[in-house]
């Protein structure tokens, strides 16, 4: 893995883009698809349909590598939204009837955000923010991602007042905000110094 | 542009694609229109990202890699059609185009009284349902509140509920708690996207009255 991410998933998605590079493509699947997995897994998927998930994810990634922007996210993060969004379609299979991913997300126009947070500095404040939280209050926000609990289910679950789930989990978003903020200050403090 | 806004805990659902359906869709059509939504749920994808990132991995079949790209040497067009269809003159909002038709002239809307019409939109559900309220110019709802929860997105038009002003791209949730009586602006009807969990449950003398009709 420490190999593999030496090699930059960004510029793997790029070759995989422009030039069908599959050596690319083996090195992108060789450090993502045991990630894959195991977040499929935490989804609650068995083994087998964990894998079948990590193949969509991959066919899609090989088909959908253009449009990949590095100014709308990391690659990590255009990752995540894939796996996500095929856990989605997964869970539907085959019925029109319900709400599929593309009906939530529009990965064709792969509009930009007029972001004035560059999508690194978005990636580092997400990193930092999950290895400052709180053991309590990380469990919940992985219960938000994996489990798709409402927070009385999740109050449930851990045998805690609703009351405490609802406060955890919006330390956590404002942890994640304040981060944004200070890494902005940051930012705009060294970017003056340069002038 | 949008002045009332989905939670944070909304979004990171959203951003987590944990929504039930018909709120997940609602999101949706918000975002579309909320620049400032869109860049919070963006910070809760690169979470999602570092989530991915941070998770222990999982040994994959040895043989996964060969399966796949057999399957890239034999999909008949390894290029997607990437160009959307031309833009026709849609009223509804993307999220919704495959489950009502283009424009809500076309929707079938049926009466719960003359001023307030309703249609319900097949959207398979089963904590939510969703509907579009059509409310005539200047003419209101009777004062309602919620057993559940009931959220609600103008589509079209606009409508004032006690001191507030609610226009297209607000996004409103209402509780039990909430008591209110939203009434269209007089300069055209109001359609707005309803999701809700229980019946509305009327509390003036014709909300009363009119109850019975609504479910």
């Amino acid at each position: 893995m420490a190999q593999a991410q030496t090699e930059n998933l960004e510029d793997l998605l790029v070759a995989i883009a422009q030039h069908q590079d599959r050596q690319a493509f083996v090195k992108l699947f060789d450090a993502s698809a045991p990630r894959l997995k195991a977040f499929a897994m935490q989804c609650g998927a068995n083994s087998n349909d964990a894998e079948e998930l990590v193949q969509e994810c991959m066919l899609t990634v090989w088909r959908k590598a253009h449009t990949f922007k590095r100014k709308n996210g990391t690659a990590i993060t255009w990752l995540y939204t894939i796996v996500r969004n095929k856990r989605i379609d997964f869970a539907r299979k085959g019925r029109y009837d319900t709400v599929l991913s593309d009906d939530l997300w529009n990965d064709e126009v792969g509009e930009a955000l007029e972001n004035d947070v560059s999508s690194d500095l978005e990636a580092d404040v997400a990193r930092t923010l999950l290895k400052a939280l709180p053991d309590e209050q990380r469990q919940i926000v992985f219960k938000v991602y994996f489990e798709g609990k409402s927070h009385s289910e999740i109050a449930a679950d851990l045998d805690l007042p609703l009351g405490t789930i609802k406060s955890r989990l919006r330390l956590a978003m404002k942890k994640l905000d304040t981060l944004a903020k200070e890494q902005m200050t940051w930012l705009i403090i060294i970017l003056t110094m340069n002038f | 542009m949008a002045n009332y806004h989905p939670n944070n805990e909304f979004l990171m659902s959203f951003a987590a694609g944990q929504l039930s359906n018909s709120l997940g869709i609602m999101i949706a059509c918000h975002l579309e229109q909320c620049e400032q939504c869109r860049r919070q749920t963006s910070k809760y994808e690169a979470l999602g990202g570092e989530i991915l990132a941070s998770i222990e991995s999982q040994k994959v079949s040895p043989d996964l890699i060969s399966q796949i790209m057999d399957k890239i040497d034999h999909q008949a067009d390894s290029k997607p059609d990437t160009m959307p269809t031309a833009a026709k003159n849609y009223d509804i909002p993307r999220p919704l185009r495959r489950f009502v038709p283009d424009n809500f002239d076309d929707l079938k809307w049926s009466g719960m009284s003359r001023n307030i019409r309703e249609y319900t939109i097949d959207i398979d559900d089963s904590e939510y349902t969703a509907k579009f309220y059509k409310i005539k110019a200047g003419k209101e709802l009777p004062q309602h509140t919620h057993e559940g929860s009931e959220f609600t997105m103008v589509m079209a038009g606009s409508f004032s509920d006690r001191t507030c002003h609610y226009h297209r791209g607000d996004f409103i949730l209402a509780d039990e708690q909430t008591v209110h009586q939203p009434r269209a602006s007089m300069d055209g009807d109001c359609i707005c996207f309803a999701v809700m969990d229980a019946p509305l449950k009327m509390t003036g003398f014709f909300g009363r009255m009119l109850n019975p009709f609504m479910r």
